[in-house]
């Protein structure tokens, strides 16, 4: 696989010297009431869940297309806004499960990073939602100029419609991580406090961390955890926190294949490396026909590893503006064909250009 | 007393604000300037709220003096009216005076508007005063500023007057300082142009422009083309077409000869930024020169030569200018035989520029030459090299050359054009660039019209419906959108057969042609297409065609059909009433097929177990009743 070589991947040894007091603001305690973390459970939640979703009133419905309309044009929300929409989305993502159950046909997505325009070029080479379902494996903050609109258009689109979008949780939804790669610092900067990342970041804890799509292809952001070895392993987590910095959801938001066999240490410092036969063995254990992972740049935009039991998908072309990568979405039909589709940075009028071998000037 | 706090208060809450730390809110509170001054009337205004600002004017941040100079340009009616404008012009003097560009532009703008309001004796006054003070100021963004206000008196002074002013503007010229000598040059066009209008209007005012006065031009503009500092010369390209242009207006052609000089001495800059205007501006300067053959000619070696410039940032430039000086050249037999002796091999060589930039540059313009060659030069000269172009591995260039092709079409006709790129195009629309597809996409309504239905039919006809199956939907999108414009062309009989029989009617195809409905997008891309062409469709084939194919789609797997046939059912109805009178049935047998066939499939939808498709269907229930 082609890994990352030009942005130096986040490291979390840095990151413990954020110290965690400034963030105390910790979840402790928020377990929501309606959640059942049996897997036996899981039919009773989906139809309480579906009798949620049918709540959406007509004003709730106006008022989200009114912010949907804002949003496309790269206008952030107001901060009253962002609260309503945020406790909007506690109601419906508190109800989502640890694995979410995703049916097909759905068209699947890696890393975004704060690249809007490149967010909307993905949905013109996709198709607008909800017209084409989708999942987005984590990851729509850091990085990028516009972190506060793709979350917020993402997040939109999610309590808009509930069934089409599926968003789960990346290792950047997380307190600390947007705190030193962009996200707190854009949120300062366009609403002169740190509100508006606050409220992001204490609904980033109710977001999903992994889906199931139709019983056979296990997402995630990173990988797989020597602490798991099936997917009811997964249920039984409690999710609604901040990514812990060892354990079974952190792995989950951290860990990458390697080509070395078994389990290894990983060089960013969290969650680890996993080899061929660990995905082979927790594929043929769970059922599964492949796991899809973002996590990682990978040139195309896609890459296999360990015989197409694992593939990495990331959906940042061009990421950070300067690393010269394609992009990709990955869509899974009704008898589960795969049909991968690259793209290029989008083209925005009155921005240079970015060719592919820029020197790295920035960043 | 009441009153007396009232009246107050406006002013006390300026300066309140104007006092806040932060430089946002200063700003703010200067933005409401005029409201205040509204409040306050223009006695008051003068006395009390301009003597504050002129302090504030000295002791604050650039944002809030930008506002400022901004906001006092439309302060004249507020203080009263022109009689009271010093206050106000020594504020925005100050201000005119700074170094911040930005502060010091804003300021400038603000006190020619004012000039504007003032009467002659004011402007002879006050504003020369000003001038002159500013121009022998003794820092250099007095000068700058100065340069930027000699426009708005220079014609209402007399000739002797006049004649001081431009030579005070010479001093400005030949100052010391880079960034004066800049400022007065980018501000000479401007003054030049106020006289040649001056000339124009009134050819014989007492105060008529005479030779002393272009003495003094002519040493400006000599001054400027010998400036040591390249970011100075470059602005006498400009200098060099507002004197032109003066010259032409009055017929006077005996400095024609020292004019060029000046131009190919400038066209040959050492500087790569002068050689750069030089070319952006090319057939500006040459279109002075157009009534003298040879003066015309002199200037064909010249534009060679920068098509062979060493910077791509100047052919770049001058490949824009093909087309204007192209069209200046056919005037005279000998010039307009060097087009296609001395230009077109260059264009060739250009053609295949090793930067893309400028092979972009030359194919948005490459193709504005056919009609200047006519037909037989076009295809014999012209049409190999835009099929070079229209393979360009650089996407711009191959977009630059389709969406400019309808000026071929226009000089070699259709017929031609299509056989000879036809070939192109086809590959084109294979391209793995989607936004090159979109392009093509895009230019084939055009073409049709202009094809006829037979031979696109046979051409392209298959093409169009390929589009349908893109991997990419905004190439799908605009598929839908090329077979509704086509549809629009050639009626709903030629979509009925070409377009729905090939989408619809899947029984008796052969395998290889047969539409694999298996998979969703395409059954999704069906039902869009179909829903698109309802509008441009007859009510029969909608009735007999479209309306069983969407009704069977309400059990589609998939929700995200379901919702969709819940629109459909929408556009399908919104399209019946607006025809209404269209119609061959009655308004009665109208409603019954609606009930029938549309409403009662909508409310199966709305008992789905998909949300999506409850709301869709509610709403589309709504809409419907509202419409009937």
């Amino acid at each position: 696989m082609e890994l990352d070589t030009d942005v130096p991947m986040e490291d979390v040894e840095d990151l413990k010297q954020v110290s965690t007091s400034a963030t105390s603001s910790s979840t402790s305690g928020k377990q929501p009431t309606g959640i059942t973390s049996i897997g036996g459970d899981a039919s009773v939640s989906d139809a309480a869940a579906a009798a949620k979703k049918a709540d959406l009133n007509v004003s709730s419905v106006n008022q989200l297309d009114q912010w949907i309309d804002k949003l496309s044009q790269c206008e952030p929300l107001a901060e009253a806004d962002v609260k309503k929409l945020c406790d909007m989305a506690i109601e419906v993502l508190q109800f989502e499960e640890n694995v979410q159950p995703v049916q097909v046909p759905v068209t699947i997505c890696g890393d975004v990073h704060g690249q809007f325009h490149d967010l909307m070029e993905l949905f013109k080479i996709g198709g607008p939602c909800p017209d084409t379902n989708y999942l987005f494996m984590g990851d729509y903050v850091d990085r990028g100029y516009y972190s506060v609109e793709t979350v917020s258009y993402l997040v939109c689109m999610k309590v808009r419609y509930p069934n089409r979008i599926t968003i789960l949780r990346g290792n950047h939804e997380s307190r600390q991580i947007t705190q030193v790669y962009g996200f707190y610092d854009e949120c300062l900067r366009k609403y002169g406090s740190a509100n508006v990342w606050k409220l992001f970041t204490d609904l980033f804890d109710y977001f999903p961390i992994t889906a199931l799509v139709d019983n056979k292809v296990f997402c995630l952001h990173g990988g797989l955890s020597p602490m798991i070895e099936t997917i009811d392993q997964v249920r039984e987590l409690n999710r609604i926190q901040e990514v812990p910095h060892e354990g079974p959801m952190c792995d989950l938001l951290w860990s990458d294949p390697d080509d070395r066999g078994g389990w290894g240490i990983s060089p960013r410092g969290a969650g680890f490396t996993f080899g061929q036969d660990i995905s082979e063995q927790f594929n043929h254990t769970n059922d599964l026909s492949l796991i899809a992972r973002a996590h990682q740049l990978v040139m195309e935009g896609f890459s296999w590893s360990h015989q197409e039991s694992v593939v990495t998908i990331f959906s940042a072309p061009n990421y950070c503006y300067r690393c010269g990568n394609q992009a990709a979405i990955m869509e899974v039909d009704e008898q589960h064909n795969r049909q991968f589709l690259q793209y290029d940075p989008s083209q925005r009028p009155g921005e240079p250009t970015v060719t592919r071998k820029t020197p790295d000037y920035f960043l | 007393m009441d009153n007396y706090n009232d009246d107050l208060y406006p002013l006390a809450l300026l300066m309140d604000e104007l006092k806040h730390d932060d430089v946002s809110n200063r700003v703010e509170a200067m933005q409401k300037l005029d409201t205040i001054a509204i409040a306050l009337g223009p006695e008051r205004t003068v006395k009390e709220l301009l003597p504050f600002l002129n302090d504030v004017a000295q002791d604050d941040e650039e944002e809030v003096f930008a506002v400022l100079a901004t906001k006092l340009g439309d302060f004249i009616p507020l203080i009263g009216g022109h009689e009271n404008c010093e206050p106000l012009i020594s504020i925005l003097t100050i201000l005119a005076s700074m170094e911040e560009p930005l502060v010091r532009d804003k300021a400038i703008a603000s006190l020619n508007k004012i000039s504007l309001d003032l009467t002659n004796e004011e402007l002879n006054g006050i504003f020369l005063n000003l001038i002159q003070n500013l121009s022998q100021g003794n820092w250099f963004s007095k000068k700058i500023a100065s340069c930027g206000l000699f426009g708005s008196i220079i014609l209402k002074v007399d000739s002797n007057t006049r004649k001081d002013l431009l030579k005070l503007y010479l001093k400005l010229i030949c100052d010391d300082y880079p960034m004066v000598r800049r400022s007065a040059a980018t501000n000479l066009p401007h003054l030049i142009n106020l006289l040649t209008e001056f000339t124009e209007t009134s050819p014989n005012d007492v105060n008529k422009i005479n030779n002393q006065d272009w003495e003094i031009i002519s040493k400006m503009f000599q001054h400027l083309i010998n400036d040591d500092q390249d970011s100075v010369k470059f602005l006498s390209i400009d200098v060099l077409i507002s004197i032109l242009e003066f010259f032409n207006k009055i017929n006077e052609t005996s400095f024609n000869s020292d004019f060029l000089s000046s131009a190919l001495k400038l066209i040959k800059d050492e500087s790569w930024r002068v050689r750069y205007t030089a070319a952006d501006r090319f057939s500006k300067i040459a279109v002075n020169f157009v009534n003298n053959e040879s003066d015309l000619y002199q200037l064909i070696d010249p534009f060679i030569a920068l098509m062979k410039d060493h910077e791509g940032e100047v052919r770049k430039a001058i490949a824009k200018q093909l087309p204007d000086f192209t069209r200046l050249l056919t005037k005279y037999p000998s010039t307009k035989v060097t087009i296609i002796n001395k230009i077109l091999p260059i264009v060739n060589e250009l053609s295949q520029d090793q930067q893309e930039a400028v092979r972009a540059s030359l194919a948005s313009t490459i193709t504005e030459l056919s009609p200047i060659l006519q037909k037989e030069a076009t295809i014999e000269k012209l049409l190999p090299t835009f099929l070079i172009m229209l393979k360009d591995e650089f996407p711009d260039v191959r977009l630059n050359i389709i969406s400019n092709l309808s000026v071929v079409n226009e000089t070699i006709g259709i017929n031609l054009l299509s056989t000879n790129l036809l070939p192109a195009i086809t590959e084109l629309a294979q391209d793995h660039k989607w936004r090159v597809r979109l392009a093509i996409i895009k230019y084939i309504p055009k073409l049709a019209s202009q094809l006829g239905e037979p031979f696109f039919n046979d051409e392209l006809l298959s093409l169009c419906m390929s589009w349908l199956w893109d991997p990419v939907f905004a190439i799908r999108d605009a598929a839908i959108n090329n077979l509704k414009e086509l549809t629009v062309i050639f009626g709903s009989d030629w979509a009925t057969r070409e377009i729905l029989s090939r989408l619809l009617d899947q029984s008796d195809k052969i395998d290889e042609d047969k539409i694999d409905y298996s998979n969703f997008i395409i059954r999704l891309t069906c039902l869009f297409t179909i829903t698109k062409l309802i509008p441009v469709l007859d009510f029969k084939v909608i009735v007999e065609k479209i309306l069983p194919f969407i009704n069977e789609l309400i059990t589609d797997n998939v929700p995200n059909i379901r919702f969709n046939v819940a629109k459909s059912y929408l556009v399908l109805v919104e399209s019946f009433i607006e025809k209404k009178l269209e119609l061959p049935i009655n308004e009665q047998e109208l409603k019954k097929l609606i009930n029938l066939e549309i409403l009662s499939n909508l409310e199966k939808l709305q008992n789905d177990e998909d949300v999506d498709v409850r709301f869709y269907s509610t709403k589309s229930i709504q809409g419907i009743n509202k419409l009937i």
